[in-house]
């Protein structure tokens, strides 16, 4: 097999790829806010987000092809589901562990078991195999050389309007009260914010967002057991590229790994994607300036 | 018999992937996700070097021609196979490692697991490609080709009971007891002098050779090495068998493996075809309940059988010295202090030991130190004092480099330290302590005060291995000066019990002990009695005195007036990051304004 392909990539190669580029960024952008919400608010490292993310998937056809319910519903009932899921899990998991003393890494030991757990007794319920949302096809648009599909733009309006819309709500009392507890959670607590409430908010809004992404997926490609381990480990990297807590920058740090990852097409072939995405973080955290920069300035 | 054999050398694979992924989650504290990749970087090298040159219609040739197979004999191929997933493991993981966030190594372990498998599936012209490498030959020993699984059974077995020691015996030398300061407080293990960095690389490292081996062996048995083998799936299952077994406890490692192990064959009588599916639910689910309920593990870090026995044996070794009865009086002997090099003699004129010039650090727009300037002179107590705020602790933060001043100048002992690292200035014999005690709870008193104490080349895991009797002796003499300094504050009865279990004041006493150990000359103690109760803090008045009296040059932020007065020679007076005054504590407090700022109008 050819791993490169021709170095001189035409001109409409490059455009196509620039387009997937913005639907690829857009989708990690929203990743990385989704998992920037949770991380930086609460410091967990909730690996189950990949169980919820393929909760979402996994209600929503249930409903539609299983009940028959209208797809827009049962798209809005993965999206509650994954909600729901996402407080659940913090409330019964990650708070109970908290006051007993647990770890940061214990917490996402017991996170990694949900998402073991999670997915295989949906791979035991739904089968192993891929399934569609039935959606029906979209639409082809063609202008010159470069084509997208009506799922294109729905992801990228869905997912920057969510972006927007949660950076919005950082002016909001909720979002300036996460802000607080994520810089000092002792602190908020001390002046009245109360800490829990906005551990189980962070989770929620968090866990729309994904369970949104895993909606937007499925439009486009087959469901299966497994699909959130890759989303949620690209959300995680996006957080930790735009440094941990950096909210505000995390739907950045994803856009710019989707189109580097959609522009490396012009070199690699596309089972090199993780690769690439794994070149990134680890050339960013030798040469990230981390302290080093800062005391060199001096 | 055979089928037999196959399952127990399954469990065995599973026990050493588990064993060796055990040195980094249980005794170091780090996370990870690749374990399964380094195990499977060890089953492919070990195929295409042991694979003949060139077999006839095996499509293992690359496009460049070259043959798949290097035609080694099998045991040269495990051994290298064992240096390369070592030597992968150690570069991919320094970056990640020299983070303090344990995070980063989980989130690239985790990316580098998902691309090895990636590329063990699509890079078919080296690795085969999904459907594995194959046909690799069977494992030899002795000259013996081994094929059924009853013969493999015995070199996986003594492969397994070699892992096992090997990694029990690391994991309890003085190397592993670094390994688990590490883990329990990472800033306190550097505050007394160690590097962190270099043991975490190289515990990964070996880690990830010990999977390599367990690799070898696997791709050799089986022959075949396939990318699902070695995919994320293996590499959680294998930390759910370190979890479930108990942390830094080798024996739950083996239990949980035989009980995790065994899920499998059952669950292929009772579900057949949806048998992984299930074992997923069954260890994710035993995951999260064992992480809420009992995060210690089946069998907890401080028990089992082989403890008690290596308990036993302590309890008679290293004899307490003199007066091994009550901790009230001591002798105040100066030259009682261990690891002290040259205690300085009393008497000639002050000297100046450290300097600190120009010292500020702003917080965004607050000036938390400004242009301090003080210093302490040999042989005596001086004490920062100030209001709550004033920049006491954030001082001994810049002195010492756990902060990066703006601005200012360290010399210690005539040589400048300014931008040294914590540990490197513990090296050169200045030593401070925590206000919160930073000990390592999970660790009995005399491991905490041993950890401190320098120049232990046993720490060293290649010394370790190859001059285990050096080791014996030297850990030997280690342990003998820990308990000293713990004789020095009257601790010395409570060696062998955890930290956590003592109280809050016995606890700041092993902290002062292990500052004792580090044999630094310039001690810098935070709040020595904050949350001591007031009898034991006559006590820790007197071990402060005697160390001064041996010589030690010793700086302490201390709120309480009436101890300043009692202990210190000398106070600098600090308000909003400024030195305002210094002199004696009776001269400070003389002057209204001073003491209208300490007090409060």
């Amino acid at each position: 097999m050819h791993l490169i392909s021709a170095a001189g990539a035409s001109p409409s190669l490059v455009l196509q790829l620039v387009v997937s580029g913005v639907v690829l960024g857009s989708f990690y952008a929203l990743l990385g806010m989704s998992v920037s919400v949770i991380y930086s608010t609460t410091k967990v490292f909730h690996f189950a987000h990949a169980f919820v993310y393929t909760a979402a998937a996994y209600v929503a056809l249930g409903t539609a092809s299983v009940l028959g319910l209208p797809i827009v519903l049962a798209i809005v009932i993965g999206l509650i589901a994954a909600v729901v899921l996402g407080v659940t899990i913090e409330l019964v998991v990650y708070r109970s562990m908290r006051r007993s003393g647990a770890s940061s890494l214990g917490i996402f030991l017991a996170s990694l078991g949900i998402s073991i757990a999670g997915p295989n007794l949906i791979q035991i319920i739904f089968g192993p195999d891929g399934r569609n949302l039935p959606v029906g096809n979209p639409t082809l648009y063609t202008v010159g050389t470069v084509t997208f599909t009506t799922w294109d733009i729905v992801t990228v309006v869905v997912s920057w309007v969510l972006i927007g819309g949660v950076l919005a709500m950082r002016r909001s009392r909720w979002g300036l009260a996460s802000i607080a507890v994520s810089a000092n959670r002792e602190l908020s607590a001390a002046v009245g914010i109360s800490p829990q409430k906005i551990y189980v908010y962070a989770f929620a809004v968090g866990s729309l967002l994904i369970g949104s992404a895993a909606i937007l997926f499925t439009l486009n490609q087959a469901a299966t057991p497994n699909m959130g381990l890759q989303p949620v480990l690209f959300g995680f990297i996006a957080t930790f590229l735009a440094g941990v807590g950096n909210q505000k920058t995390a739907p950045l740090a994803g856009f710019v790994l989707g189109m580097v990852v959609s522009l490396s097409g012009i070199w690699l072939s596309q089972t090199f994607q993780t690769a690439v995405i794994f070149g990134l973080l680890f050339v960013a955290l030798i040469v990230r300036p981390q302290g080093i920069f800062r005391k060199a300035a001096v | 018999m055979e089928y037999y054999a196959d399952i127990a050398i399954q469990i065995m694979f599973l026990m050493m992937l588990a064993l060796s992924l055990n040195l980094l989650v249980g005794y170091t504290g780090e996370t990870s996700m690749a374990q399964a990749a380094f195990y499977g970087i060890g089953a492919y090298t070990v195929g295409l070097l042991t694979m003949p040159v060139a077999v006839a219609g095996l499509e293992i040739a690359t496009s460049s021609g070259v043959a798949g197979g290097a035609g080694w004999p099998f045991w040269p191929a495990v051994l290298i196979s064992i240096l390369v997933s070592a030597a992968v493991a150690s570069a991919i993981s320094i970056p990640a490692l020299s983070r303090v966030r344990g995070e980063f190594l989980i989130l690239m372990t985790l990316a580098f697991q998902l691309v090895t498998t990636q590329l063990m599936g699509s890079l078919t012209s080296i690795t085969g490609g999904t459907f594995g490498l194959t046909p690799i030959p069977p494992m030899t020993f002795f000259g013996q080709s081994l094929i059924k699984p009853s013969q493999v059974v015995i070199v996986v077995g003594i492969a397994t009971v070699l892992t096992f020691v090997f990694c029990y015996r690391l994991g309890e030398s003085p190397f592993g007891r670094v390994l688990k300061g590490i883990r329990e407080q990472e800033t306190a293990v550097r505050a007394v002098g160690k590097g962190t960095v270099l043991p975490k690389v190289i515990v990964f490292g070996v880690a990830a050779g010990v999977a390599g081996l367990a690799g070898a062996l696997n791709a050799s048995y089986y022959q075949v090495a396939a990318p699902q083998s070695f995919n994320l799936d293996v590499s959680i299952l294998a930390i759910a068998v370190v979890i479930l077994g108990g942390v830094a406890n080798p024996v739950g490692t083996v239990v949980a493996a035989i009980l995790l192990g065994l899920l499998n064959p059952v669950l292929d009588a009772l579900v057949g075809a949806e048998a992984s599916a299930w074992r997923g639910v069954i260890y994710g689910l035993a995951l999260v309940l064992v992480m809420r309920y009992r995060p210690q593990g089946l069998v907890p870090e401080h028990q089992g059988p082989l403890r008690f026995l290596r308990r036993r044996r302590r309890r008679n070794a290293p004899a307490v010295a003199a007066a091994a009865t009550t901790r009230a009086p001591r002798d105040g002997a100066p030259d009682a202090t261990p690891g002290a090099p040259g205690a300085v003699p009393s008497g000639p004129a002050p000297e100046v030991v450290l300097k600190v010039e120009g010292m500020s650090k702003s917080f965004g727009g607050i000036k938390a130190v400004s242009d301090a300037t003080f210093d302490l002179t040999r042989g005596q107590i001086t004490a920062l004092v100030g209001p709550n705020g004033a920049g006491k602790t954030t001082l001994f933060n810049l002195i010492t480099n756990a902060i990066t001043p703006d601005q200012g100048a360290v010399t210690l002992n005539g040589t400048s330290i300014t931008g040294l690292s914590i540990s490197e200035i513990a090296r050169r014999g200045m030593a401070r302590s925590f206000q919160d005690g930073r000990l390592f709870e999970r660790l009995s008193a005399i491991d905490n005060v041993a950890m401190a104490i320098p120049d232990q080349r046993a720490e060293n895991p290649f010394i370790l291995t190859v001059r285990p009797l050096y080791v014996k002796k030297r850990e030997r003499a280690v342990r003998q000066s820990a308990l000293e300094c713990l004789q020095l504050v009257g601790m010395h009865a409570d060696a062998e019990t955890l930290v956590a279990d003592l109280s809050y004041g016995d606890q700041k006493l092993v902290a002062i002990a292990r500052l004792i150990a580090t044999g630094a000359d310039v001690l810098l103690l935070d709040e020595p009695t904050s949350g001591v109760d007031p009898s034991a803090v006559e006590h820790v008045i007197d071990v402060i005195s005697d160390l001064r009296a041996a010589g030690k040059t010793i700086c302490l932020v201390e709120h309480s007036v009436h101890m300043v007065e009692r202990l210190a020679d000398r106070a600098v007076f600090l308000d909003q990051g400024r030195v305002l005054a210094m002199g004696s504590m009776k001269e400070l407090m003389a002057r209204q304004d001073l003491k209208e700022i300490y007090f409060g109008a």
